[in-house]
């Protein structure tokens, strides 16, 4: 089948998007033949827009559609606190807790020399240089329970640890809630290794 | 444990096969490329759901067939578990008393052998990585905490030789991330090697009396674990192994980064067999080194046993024939009361006589199976 040139331009660009092949493709690019005109404007719009407007905070390096952000601009906030996550993804999650009223730190990635992605690559540096705020007192290290995110955590605190700034790394072991007998061998040993006094 | 029975539908070269087993000594009898393997294989694929020769489990299936079966009837000390396990082009399906398995994890394991064959022979003759397969597999048996941790630390090591590769060129200056992955690698192959010598410690208790008793007294077997690490021993604690492991890190360094490559490390490491204070893999003969190797085996007989609280099933794939007759003897004898065993042979007349009388022989004759011939 031979489509007239604007579907089909439109019909490979659908088909860039992650979980969309060819024929949620083409069902998308003949629903939009029939959407009005106005919508598909908007549409359009809104995608050159994310791309246009979205800045990165020059204070903590999360998306923003404003520089610095609502967060690093927020003076109710505790700028004695920074929490360092691997992406803007995490801050979300963190944000949901309602329980943090420090700033954040994107890092943008994980160090990973598998992958030729250096200290250099991640924003290290700009974490470095918000430390000469000498409000900060604490940084928390919220990367992944991963082995790469561990070795940025540690990697980090050697950094920070010279200026005299306390670094803590966040805790792992069992989800609350939940029952021992389903948490996994890795996780309960973790648990234990973990376990305090009371 | 015993398998009582065992039924074969379009497994290699079986259309339908199914026999009663003795509690004690079986012995699978033919010529060569009648099947007799593939009937250990089947035992041994029913237990854990995998093949010990192939890693593909299409092989399995019958020529133009689409699926193979494998049903069998363990007895163990709190009763009988029908096991069941279908191998399609799809994927496996495993039940334990008529009840789907939804993961294979947990159906490995319901039924424990132990298989010696003469690729074993490895154990002692092939390359160290042999002897570091035998021994983290059977560790990850015992213990599934022991797998995670190995698989961290070859994760750190990919992490550690890649920078190391990147510092040789001389293209970075990243000392503190090396200095960081070398802490991180240094905790978790402290704790492989840890956890490798106290299973080592234990194989050897067992292992030791064994061989010599296998050898009329006439051998002394010595199982040592041989660290890359100088100055790391089987007495010492976590922490005495971290520092060790500590001190060479920090004198290699230089070396290390010349060489752009982690140079040491338990993915290193190895373990040395002697006999006689004679290191078997130099200068034992070739029957040394088979009876080292079964002396291994037999240990993990014991060790599952002590773990798992039941003997697990001994499949002896072609090896008695290669065995002297005291060797045999005592083999089949030592087992006799405790462990069920499955033996193929080609030729009953090297076999020690007065055993194979009490066995239940089976003729295996181009996928057919005639039932003992007393």
């Amino acid at each position: 089948m031979h489509y007239p040139e604007p579907i089909a331009k439109l019909i490979d660009s659908f088909m860039k998007l992650p979980g969309i092949g060819p024929k949620t493709a083409v069902r998308l690019a003949f629903f939009v033949i029939d959407m009005k005109e106005d919508d598909v404007l908007e549409f359009g719009k809104s995608l050159v827009n994310v791309k246009r407007k979205l800045v990165y905070c020059s204070a903590c390096q999360n998306i923003s559609d404003r520089d610095p952000c609502y967060i690093c601009d927020d003076s109710s906030r505790d700028p004695s606190t920074i929490c360092v996550v691997q992406e803007p993804k995490d801050v979300i999650a963190i944000e949901k807790m309602k329980d943090y009223n420090g700033l954040y730190h994107v890092l943008h990635g994980s160090i990973s020399p598998v992958d030729g992605i250096g200290p250099e690559d991640i924003k290290v540096t700009e974490l470095i240089q918000r430390l000469e705020d000498e409000r900060v007192k604490e940084i928390i290290l919220a990367t992944n329970p991963t082995i790469e995110g561990e070795a940025t955590a540690m990697y980090i605190s050697r950094l920070v640890k010279p200026i005299g700034i306390k670094a803590t790394r966040i805790a792992h072991g069992l989800p609350v809630g939940g029952d021992l007998e389903y948490a996994d061998e890795v996780t309960l040993s973790k648990a234990l290794e973990g376990r305090r006094e009371l | 444990m015993i398998l009582e029975s065992i039924t074969v539908s379009n497994f290699r070269n079986y259309n339908n096969a199914s026999i009663n087993l003795s509690d004690s000594v079986n012995v699978f009898l033919g010529e060569n490329a009648q099947g007799k393997t593939n009937l250990l294989e089947a035992i041994y694929v029913l237990a854990m759901a995998k093949s010990h020769r192939t890693p593909n489990d299409k092989e399995l299936i019958k020529w133009d067939e689409n699926y193979a079966k494998i049903e069998g009837r363990i007895i163990k000390k709190n009763g009988i578990i029908p096991l069941e396990l279908t191998i399609s082009k799809k994927g496996k399906k495993a039940s334990v008393n008529h009840l789907e398995q939804k993961k294979l994890s947990q159906y490995v394991g319901t039924c424990n052998v132990v298989m010696f064959a003469p690729e074993d022979l490895n154990l002692v003759k092939g390359s160290p990585s042999y002897r570091r397969r035998f021994i983290d597999m059977e560790i990850g048996q015992i213990q599934p905490v022991y797998m995670h941790t190995l698989n961290q630390y070859q994760k750190v090591l990919q992490q550690r030789n890649a920078l190391l590769k990147e510092l040789a060129k001389q293209k970075i200056k990243q000392l503190t991330m090396l200095d960081i992955l070398t802490e991180q690698m240094i905790d978790l192959a402290a704790e492989v090697v840890f956890r490798r010598f106290r299973f080592i410690h234990l194989l050897k208790e067992w292992a030791l009396s064994i061989h010599s008793s296998i050898t009329r007294g006439l051998e002394t077997l010595d199982i040592r674990y041989q660290s890359s690490v100088p100055h790391v021993l089987e007495d010492m604690d976590l922490s005495k192994i971290k520092a060790e492991y500590e001190n060479t890190f920090e004198r290699i360094r230089e070396r290390e980064i010349e060489r752009g490559v982690s140079l040491f490390g338990p993915h290193r490491d190895d373990l040395k067999f002697f006999v006689n204070e004679r290191d078997v893999q130099t200068y034992g003969s070739q029957g040394q080194q088979r009876t080292t190797a079964l002396s291994l085996k037999l240990a993990e007989i014991e060790l599952i046993n002590s773990e798992v609280g039941e003997y697990p099933l001994l499949l002896l794939d072609d090896v008695l024939s290669e065995l002297d007759d005291y060797r045999q003897t005592h083999l089949l004898h030592t087992f006799k009361e405790k462990v069920q065993t499955f033996v193929t042979t080609t030729n009953i007349d090297g076999i020690d006589h007065e055993m194979i009388q009490q066995a239940a022989s089976f003729n295996v004759n181009q996928g057919q199976i005639l039932e003992p011939c007393d």
